[in-house]
C-alpha cells in the first residue's frame, strides 16, 4: 500500500456529521452570522478530514511527525473553531445542559493530564498497534480540546483570568513538545520499526514532531493571549470614556 | 539613603534597598565571576543566561526598586537638576521612552546581537563584547520602565503595560525557536562542553531565554493584573 493512500476512521465522520445535524437543528432556532457558520463547518472538516486521508494513514503508519500534527490539528485548531461556531443562543442551551458546572480550575488540568497521557509511550504504543485504540486517542483529545476552549469561547473568564488561564496552558503544555526535541531516542518503539520515510531516522522524525507541535502550540495561544489582552485594551477604553461622560 | 536621611524612610524602605541590591548583584553576578568565564569561553547556555540577567532581570529589579519619589533621588540633585533643564535630554530620554521606539530598540537589540558573526565577533572583540553587554542593560532599562513606571508617568495603561508585555514575549519566542529548532549549531564560536554538545548547548540556551521571560514578564502581567483578578460576578457585587 502506497503511504500517500487514504486512511479511515470513520467513527469520526459519523461524529461530525452528527454534530453538523444537531448544529443545523440549533441553527433553526437562533440562526449564526456566517462566519460562525464558516467556523463550525471548518472545525469539523478539519476534524474528519484529519483522521480520514492520506494524513491518517501517514500517521498511523509512517510517521510520528505526521500524527503529531494530526493531534494538533484536532486537539488545539478544531476544537477552537467548533467551539467559535456556537451561538449566544447554542452556548446558553449547552449551559443548561450541564456545561454551566464546568469549571476553568479544573479544565486545565484535566486538558494537561489528557495531554500527557495520552502521549506517554505505553498508550501511544499500543493505540498504534491495535488501530482501534487510535479512535479512544483521538477521541479523548478531541473531547478535552472542546473542554479547554470552553471557558474562552463563553467569556466568563474576565481578561486577567482568560490571560492566566492560557499562561498555566502554555507553560504547562509546552514541555512534551521540548521533551520530543531535546531527545537523542525515540520514545516510541512503533516508529521505530516503520518504513522510513522521506529519510527521517525515528529521532529526527520526532524532534520535528515536537518542532510542530510547539509552533503550532505558540502560535495558537500567543493569538488567543493577544484577543485577551485586546479585550482588557477595550475594557479600559470603555471605562475612559464613562469616565469622560460622566466628568 | 539620602531620602531616608531627610525622615522619609517610608519611601525607602530597606525591601528598596534589598531590591536594588539584589538588582545589582544579578548583574554584577553575570559579569564578573564564574559565569561570565563560562559564557565567554565554553557554553552559549551560560552566555544566554548573562544576556537575560544584565539585560532584563537586572533592570527589571532595578527599576523596581526606584519606583515613586525615590526615583528623584537616584542621581545627586548637583546632576540631576542640570540635566532635568537640558533640553535635548528631555527630548532624548521621551523619544527613548515612547513605547514604539523602546520595543523597537529593544527588539533590534535582540535580533542584531544573536546574528552569528556578530555574536562570535563580539567574542573575540572584548570592547565590542562590553559594549554588546551595555546594549542589553540599556534597552532592558527603557522597556522595563516602561513596564513598571517608576515615576508614575503613565506613559502605558495596564492594559498597555500588559500587551507591551506579551509582545516583548512574542518577540523573544521567535529566537528561542530559531535556537532550539535548528538541527545545527548556528555559532561556531561555541564547541560545546562538559558533555554538553554544540547543539544541545544552542537548545538550552533558548529555554534558558524562554523560562526567563516567563518568570520575569509572568510574574510583571500578574502584579498588574492582580487588582482585577476578580471573577467579572464579584465585581459587580463589589
Amino acid at each position: 500500500m502506497s503511504p500517500y493512500a487514504f486512511g479511515f476512521e470513520p467513527l469520526f465522520i459519523a461524529l461530525a456529521v452528527a454534530a453538523a445535524l444537531l448544529y443545523w437543528r440549533a441553527a433553526r432556532r437562533d440562526p449564526p452570522s456566517r462566519w460562525r457558520l464558516v467556523s463550525f463547518a471548518a472545525g469539523l472538516f478539519l476534524i474528519a478530514a484529519s483522521l480520514n486521508s492520506p494524513l491518517e494513514n501517514l500517521a498511523a503508519h509512517y510517521l510520528l511527525l505526521m500524527h503529531l500534527l494530526q493531534n494538533a490539528l484536532i486537539a488545539d485548531v478544531a476544537p477552537l473553531l467548533v467551539m467559535l461556531g456556537l451561538t449566544a443562543g447554542m452556548r446558553d442551551a449547552l449551559r443548561r445542559r450541564g456545561a454551566g458546572r464546568l469549571r476553568s480550575r479544573w479544565i486545565l488540568p484535566v486538558w494537561l493530564l489528557a495531554w500527557y497521557l495520552t502521549h506517554l509511550a505505553p498508550f501511544y504504543n499500543w493505540a498504534l498497534r491495535t488501530g482501534w485504540g487510535l479512535n479512544i486517542e483521538h477521541g479523548i483529545l478531541i473531547a478535552v480540546g472542546l473542554l479547554f476552549w470552553w471557558p474562552i469561547v463563553t467569556g466568563r473568564l474576565t481578561p486577567p483570568a482568560g490571560l492566566a488561564y492560557l499562561a498555566a496552558a502554555f507553560v504547562g503544555s509546552v514541555f512534551l513538545g521540548l521533551a520530543y526535541v531535546f531527545s537523542s531516542h525515540p520514545y516510541y518503539t512503533f516508529y521505530e520499526h516503520v518504513p522510513r520515510l522521506w529519510g527521517l531516522s525515528a529521532t529526527r522524525d520526532q524532534s520535528l514532531g515536537g518542532i510542530l507541535m510547539n509552533g503550532e502550540q505558540t502560535i495558537v495561544f500567543l493569538l488567543a493571549i493577544g484577543y485577551f489582552v485586546l479585550r482588557l485594551l477595550d475594557e479600559e477604553h470603555e471605562s475612559e470614556l464613562t469616565v469622560g461622560r460622566q466628568g | 539613603m539620602r531620602l531616608r536621611r531627610r525622615g522619609r524612610a517610608d519611601r525607602a524602605g530597606w525591601d528598596r534597598i534589598a531590591l536594588f541590591a539584589l538588582g545589582l548583584g544579578v548583574t554584577l553576578f553575570a559579569i564578573v565571576g564564574p559565569l561570565d568565564n563560562l559564557a565567554d569561553s565554553k557554553l552559549l547556555f551560560a552566555h544566554m543566561g548573562q544576556h537575560v540577567l544584565i539585560g532584563d532581570l537586572g533592570p527589571a529589579l532595578m527599576v523596581l526598586a526606584m519606583r515613586g519619589p525615590l526615583l528623584v533621588f537616584f542621581l545627586p540633585a548637583p546632576v540631576l537638576a542640570p540635566l532635568a533643564r537640558t533640553g535635548w535630554v528631555r527630548r532624548a530620554f521621551g523619544t527613548l521612552l515612547r513605547p514604539r521606539v523602546a520595543f523597537g530598540l529593544w527588539a533590534a537589540n535582540l535580533a542584531i546581537w544573536h546574528v552569528p558573526y556578530l555574536y562570535d565577533l563580539a567574542l573575540e572583540h572584548q570592547n565590542l563584547h562590553d559594549f554588546e553587554h551595555l546594549c542589553w542593560t540599556f534597552c532592558g532599562l527603557l522597556v522595563w520602565t516602561l513596564l513598571i513606571d517608576p515615576g508614575s508617568h503613565k506613559r502605558l495603561t495596564v492594559g498597555a503595560r500588559v500587551a507591551l508585555a506579551a509582545a516583548l514575549f512574542a518577540a523573544g519566542q521567535i529566537l528561542t525557536d530559531v535556537l532550539v529548532f535548528t538541527f545545527t549549531p548556528l555559532y561556531p564560536y561555541y564547541h560545546g562542553a562538559y558533555g554538553i554538545s554544540a547543539l544541545t548547548d544552542q537548545k538550552l540556551s533558548g529555554i534558558v531565554m524562554m523560562a526567563e521571560q516567563l518568570l520575569t514578564l509572568g510574574v510583571c502581567v500578574a502584579l498588574l493584573l492582580r487588582p482585577r483578578w476578580l471573577p467579572r460576578s464579584r465585581v459587580a457585587t463589589a
